[in-house]
């Protein structure tokens, strides 16, 4: 079998063979007409009869390769309404031909056909328009709901950063002068023990208020972060636990401050709990720019088993996931821990 | 002696300016941003600039940066960078290779007058002054790189930050209520447990606080 050597299936083959065995037929009755004395054509009908069966056929395997479901029926019944459309068409040219001119009687059958298959159609397709439009609504609402919580979530960390910096640059500042002129009050009263006493007190509690602004300042956004952008707060920030921790920057910068801020954050946290919890002898920390995101890895050698459904780690995860992005932590006991964040930076 | 002042906010800079005004320091001139303290020290040749860290036009880092660079221009000025907060990256940035008349101090450090105007006179006199939370993060147990400090007792360590402020040994005594003779005996035995090399006494103060800083980093 030539057809299966090329590839074909045993469907094709057959229908193929169809194809073939109805060409020869119709030669085969022509030639039997010519040799048997000609008059009246009546190979016509067969010839018709043949191609009812190969229009069929290619009418049919067209609708089966539609989309499955409401297309594909609604395919079948346009390939059933073609082809009985072209078989009465066919019919009437032949017998017009054979015996004579009459009126196109298909007309009414052909008016049937199309109003029944257009009816058949709006019906099964109704519903699917409704649910592409619904679909169509629903992504656009999606995108709006994605862009208006970037823009929250970015326009919230603009706002804590200008918090941090009127914090320190406006009520701080003013106690700072506040302290210093009290500083030079009490220079001009040494001489009187009370009113220097009452000084110093006053003194004492700007110095607490200043200590509060600026440890509430620090855990808005630490102030290296905001000055000088991600990598070096987190240098800092591995030089103040002192764990030797190995940096691995491969940042571009510029990113939005809720990712720096969210990114740092996940870093602080990783290194709280190496120190407090794993005994780790070394170690590291990783940001690298990847698929338009920025992936935080930070890991450690200690004795892992962190729970990543605790207070800490759950806390980071609705920090991440409001940006978008996913917070996996691996730590099997007695085989470190590792923490990674990505998180996608819009374009 | 004679000083430039680059404060941004009013209230504070004129506040500044009254207490050295009243303690017979010349300020020479009082600026708001960083290329105008250049000028200003290249105009006025003073002996000292007090800088505030968080300088327009950004208020990051132009005041740290200006006074790294004024010192480059001009090796034997005094800078003394004021801060809201305090950075240990932002000290070791400031002293560079040269630690002589280098202060770096918290803002509020100002209230207490007197500890301020020592400071002042310290670092314009080529000394070193580092705010004693910078010390304290430096003196900071930690797993790596403290072989160096880890034989100093408690009482050692105290005296150590005390010394990175810049305070003579009789402040040192006074603030510890100790005598002095105990102070020195304290400051003794860091030189000799930081194994530092015998030469003046005020340089080697000085080293003992940036032994730290130099393992660390």
């Amino acid at each position: 079998m030539p057809a299966l050597a090329a590839g074909l299936s045993i469907g094709e083959y057959a229908r193929s063979l169809v194809r073939r065995l109805a060409f020869l037929s119709s030669v085969l009755v022509a030639a039997i007409w010519a040799l048997s004395g000609q008059g009246y054509f009546w190979p016509a009908w067969v010839w018709l009869g043949l191609g009812d069966l190969v229009l069929l056929d290619f009418s049919a395997s067209w609708a089966w390769r539609q989309q499955r479901g409401a297309v594909r029926r609604v395919a079948c019944v346009w390939a059933l309404v073609g082809a009985a459309a072209v078989i009465l068409i066919f019919t009437w040219l032949l017998t017009w031909l054979l015996a004579g001119a009459q009126r196109f009687w298909p007309a009414w059958a052909l008016l049937g056909l199309a109003t029944s298959g257009s009816a058949y159609s709006l019906i099964a397709l109704h519903d699917r328009v409704l649910v592409a439009r619904g679909r169509r609504a629903l992504r656009a609402r999606i995108d709006l709901l994605t862009r208006t919580r970037r823009q929250a979530v970015d326009a919230q960390a603009a706002e804590l950063r200008r918090i941090e910096r009127d914090l320190h640059d406006g009520a701080q500042a003013r106690l700072v002068a506040l302290t210093l002129q009290l500083g030079r009050a009490e220079l001009r009263v040494q001489d009187q023990p009370e009113i220097r006493g009452l000084i110093l007190d006053a003194q004492r509690e700007a110095h607490h208020a200043i200590t509060e602004l600026r440890d509430l300042a620090r855990g808005i956004v630490p102030p290296l972060l905001a000055d000088r952008g991600l990598v070096a707060a987190v240098e800092s920030l591995s030089a103040r636990y002192g764990l030797g921790t190995a940096i691995d920057a491969r940042t571009r910068g510029g990113l939005a401050p809720a990712i720096e801020s969210a990114a740092y954050f996940v870093i602080a946290e990783a290194l709280t709990n190496t120190v407090k919890h794993a005994g780790a002898s070394s170690s590291w920390i990783s940001l690298v720019d990847e698929h338009r995101s920025l992936l935080v890895v930070v890991g450690d050698d200690g004795r892992g088993g962190a729970d990543p459904l605790g207070s800490g780690l759950a806390g980071l995860r609705a920090r991440v996931e409001a940006l978008d992005g996913s917070l996996y932590v691996e730590s099997p006991r007695d085989g470190g821990t590792v923490l990674q964040a990505r998180l996608p930076c819009a374009s | 002696m004679r000083v430039v002042i680059a404060e941004d906010l009013a209230l504070l800079r004129e506040g500044l300016v009254a207490l050295l005004r009243e303690s017979q320091i010349e300020v020479v001139a009082q600026v708001e941003d960083g290329p105008s303290l250049l000028r200003a020290i290249a105009g006025h040749k003073p002996d000292l600039a007090i800088i505030d860290v968080r300088l327009p036009p950004t208020y990051s880092d132009e005041g740290l940066l200006a006074a790294i660079e004024a010192r480059r221009r001009q090796p034997q000025l005094g800078v003394l960078v004021l801060s809201q907060y305090v950075e240990t990256a932002y000290a070791s940035e400031l002293i560079g290779g040269d630690t002589a008349g280098i202060g770096y101090l918290l803002k509020e450090r100002v209230g207490d007058v007197r500890a301020f105007l020592d400071a002042l006179h310290s670092v314009a006199g080529g000394g070193t002054v580092l705010d004693r939370q910078v010390v304290a993060e430096l003196l900071a147990p930690r797993n790596g790189a403290t072989e160096a400090l880890s034989g100093l007792t408690a009482r050692e360590q105290e005296v150590l930050a005390l010394m990175a402020e810049g305070r003579s040994n009789t402040a040192i005594a006074e603030s510890m209520i100790v005598t002095p003779g105990a102070v020195e005996k304290h400051i003794t035995n860091i030189f000799a447990k930081l194994e530092l090399p015998a030469c003046n006494d005020d340089h080697r103060r000085v080293l003992a606080v940036l032994t730290y800083l130099r393992v660390s980093r």
